[in-house]
């Protein structure tokens, strides 16, 4: 992959095109980063951390600000911190085995480094769910223990291979129950009270954002790629934090029309004739590596569709009742794609190959996220087998850049392409 | 009596239905002294090695079992049943889902996921589950409870091998309940007869991940350390309280496996501290070994605030990461006689 680093490369370098507003990314973060300034002023307001599958429109309905350690983990690799924020987690005793964004944020929490480079400041509370893995509540605990600050963990009962239908609704009706209990819980430490007004208006626009990248991923399915995992990983930070809220709906309206404008030209996100292979990634990206998908520009490869990205937009039903909606919420939170059991995932993975053209899978065997990592690699036999498509898995770390090894990954990658363009001369 | 095999990283399992179905409760704890090929065929390096060890145990023999039962447990592991479906040959694969919580909203769950295992053992086996046979059940397993908290409360007292004491805890798990029970009767006399704890030895608590095989055991004794108290599910969680044995059957369970004390698969950390704290005030000890597996998730997260409450409360203590083999545990012996020896040099506690 060091191809795209060395200059005398850089004449032939195949530059991907990136949509015309993508860098309209900063609204949606200035404003975010705006709003948390604004809550944090104002004693009304009340801030708490949450975690990745938590239902975050709850949060903004009852005016609660979302703050995001593992976005804000996100910021710090990207901005070349994580590594050194690691190492000082480490330091306090954490194990070098434990999950890179929990070992980030820790260490981003106790240096107090600024917001920019991936800090993060003290909530009111912490509201966490184990939906994606434990590592979710036992982080939050650890740091609502040494905050000092209420905790509440939604404890979501495990979708297994074969799970039937019956089953599925005793496992709704357990979270149900839950969130009545988190509503509580939220009302009792900020002393406010369900709005069923509220409640409506950012479900509404929840839906909305969602729906929107959904018909994103839709258009994502032409070949050329118009939009690819590069951009993708990045603009998907609406989802993460502003279900609920104006400011990302308008940013994907933009994405929307300028991907609808590309595929109409028949343009793709590669130069023409440049695209090759379209790639399947699942996992968490390379957040300190981001250049790791612009590098398989230089071999034709492209990143059509990602598992990961297309987690934060469940298809949400319009509900009339409040039970309703939270039995909604409920099945949504266990149904999130990145969740998958390895039966769903094999079906979903293998119908996806269909439908996006798929030439290859890259599965990211993510070292921090062993949940996501388990099954990987009957995954990989059942999509070479039903689907006669090369899959490469990579052993690596979302936040760690020591997991990141150069030249072993060039090599595994040029072994993958090789394996694509050998599969399409069948 | 056919033994029915069940995957369980704590002490979640109610082994009181499996008892009642008619079956032996297996717990599966894997074989250390055997390689973990095939199943590293299906799980990577950096999976947990104590489950890879169970998934080859369970490849291995799995059709000497009637079937098998997975626990809800550590969530690395908990993505394992897929995996075991799909490779693992079994007449009888069930996902019991033990709630993380305990409030109203987990009671409820809990008691459907109950009813759930019972109509699963009852239409596969043909048997009745009644009320009757899982009070009697609990009945047979609050014996066992009893029994080994006697036994255990003579490590502190007696000279009692490490070793012992864990191969009494595996027994317990693995072999049927009527033939432990006769046997720990005659254990607690001969334990009764044993020399008083030896003099030249070190009381310690140990908590962390399981020990699941006794060349650990015997490494600590040869550094001059006996474990009189842990914290651990091979050890003291499996008797530390009893099944209420008035109620309601499914209530008594309900009550009691929400209430043992707290893995560190199960909030919260500080009702881990709660016992252990309890352990503390009950036994005079020495000092206290944290021990983690490589790889294990839940304890590593628990170690850093639980060691450091410890030992701002002066108790003295050594963190050790442990490899899932018996012989890479010779190396970690000095640092174990060099704390023993440090233990020496001061009061604790």
């Amino acid at each position: 992959m060091d191809k795209a680093k060395n200059p005398a490369d850089n004449a032939e370098r195949v530059m991907m095109t990136t949509l015309p507003h993508a860098q309209d990314l900063k609204w949606p973060m200035l404003w975010w980063i705006g709003m948390e300034k604004l809550y944090r002023t104002l004693p009304w307001k009340k801030t708490a951390w949450t975690c990745a599958a938590f239902p975050i429109e709850i949060m903004w309905i009852y005016d609660i600000f979302p703050d995001h350690p593992e976005n804000m983990a996100t910021v710090a690799a990207a901005r070349k911190q994580s590594q050194r924020l690691i190492e000082h987690a480490e330091g306090m005793g954490f194990s070098r085995d434990l999950c890179s964004y929990c070992k980030t944020n820790i260490g981003a929490y106790d240096t107090k480094i600024k917001k920019t480079l991936g800090g993060i400041s003290k909530p009111d509370m912490v509201l966490c769910t184990n939906a994606i893995c434990d590592t979710h509540w036992k982080w939050f605990q650890i740091m609502a223990d040494k905050m000092n600050v209420p905790f509440f963990m939604l404890d979501i009962p495990k979708w297994v291979s074969g799970t039937d239908e019956k089953t599925l609704e005793g496992n709704i009706d357990y979270v149900v129950n839950q969130l009545y209990d988190l509503m509580a819980f939220i009302e009792k430490h900020t002393g406010k009270k369900m709005s069923e007004k509220s409640m409506q208006k950012v479900l509404a626009r929840s839906m909305e954002l969602t729906n929107l990248w959904r018909e994103l991923y839709e258009h994502r399915k032409a070949v050329p790629s118009p939009y690819s995992g590069a951009e993708t990983s990045a603009s998907f930070f609406p989802l993460v934090v502003l279900p609920g809220v104006q400011v990302g709906i308008n940013f994907f309206k933009k994405i929307l029309a300028d991907i609808k404008n590309k595929t109409a030209k028949g343009e793709g996100t590669m130069p023409a004739g440049k695209e090759k292979y379209r790639v399947m990634w699942e996992g968490i990206p390379f957040w300190y590596r981001m250049r790791f998908m612009y590098d398989l520009a230089q071999y034709g490869a492209v990143i059509s569709f990602e598992p990961y990205t297309f987690s934060f937009a469940p298809l949400k039903k319009k509900c009339l009742t409040i039970d309703e909606t939270l039995r909604d919420v409920a099945k949504l939170i266990m149904d999130t794609p990145y969740g998958y059991n390895l039966e769903r995932r094999i079906e979903h993975f293998e119908k996806w190959i269909d439908e996006y053209k798929i030439d290859g899978v890259i599965l990211h065997e993510n070292m921090s996220c062993r949940p996501s990592s388990a099954g990987m690699i009957d995954l990989a036999e059942a999509i070479r087998k039903d689907k006669g498509v090369p899959v490469l898995i990579l052993q690596c770390d979302m936040n760690d850049p020591r997991a990141y090894s150069e030249g072993q990954i060039k090599t595994r990658v040029e072994g993958f392409i090789e394996l694509m363009e050998a599969n399409k001369k069948k | 009596m056919k033994k029915l095999a069940y995957f369980d990283t704590s002490h979640e399992m109610p082994l009181e239905i499996i008892m009642a179905a008619g079956f032996t409760p297996f717990k599966i704890m894997g074989d250390v002294h055997k390689s973990n090929d095939p199943a590293d065929k299906y799980l990577s390096s950096f999976f947990c090695p104590a489950a890879s060890s169970w998934l080859a145990e369970a490849l291995a023999h799995s059709k000497e079992w009637a079937g098998i039962v997975f626990a809800q447990g550590c969530n690395n592991t908990n993505r394992h049943y897929d995996i075991w479906k799909v490779h693992v040959e079994t007449p009888f694969l069930h996902w019991f889902g033990a709630p993380m919580l305990e409030g109203d909203s987990a009671k409820k769950y809990y008691r459907v996921e109950l009813q759930r295992l019972i109509n699963a053992l009852e239409n596969k086996f043909g048997v009745k589950i009644t009320p009757e046979k899982i009070r009697e059940a609990i009945g047979k397993s609050n014996q066992i409870k009893k029994k080994m908290k006697q036994l255990s409360g003579l490590r502190s007292q007696k000279d009692i091998p490490n070793r012992d004491y864990l191969a009494a805890v595996i027994k317990c798990l693995t072999e049927p309940v009527d033939e432990v029970s006769a046997w720990l009767d005659s254990e607690i006399t001969r334990w009764n007869a044993k020399p008083a704890f030896p003099s030249g030895k070190k009381r310690l608590l140990l908590t962390g991940s399981d020990v699941t095989y006794p060349e650990w055991m015997d490494v600590l004794d040869d550094c001059g350390i006996r474990i009189v108290r842990d914290d651990l599910s091979v050890g003291e969680r499996l008797f530390a309280t009893q099944i209420p044995e008035s109620s309601d059957p499914l209530d008594a369970l309900i009550e009691y496996y929400m209430g043992i004390p707290k893995p560190a698969t199960r909030p919260t950390l500080k009702k881990r501290l709660d016992y252990l704290h309890q352990v503390l005030k009950d036994t005079k000890i020495d000092g206290v070994l944290s021990q983690n597996i490589k790889f294990c998730e839940p304890y590593a997260y628990d170690s850093v605030p639980v060691n450091n409450a410890l030992q701002a409360e002066g108790y003295k203590l050594i963190h050790l990461e442990r490899m899932y083999t018996p012989d890479a545990d010779q190396q970690l012996a000095n640092r174990l006689m060099a704390f023993v020896e440090m233990m020496d040099g001061g009061n604790n506690g």
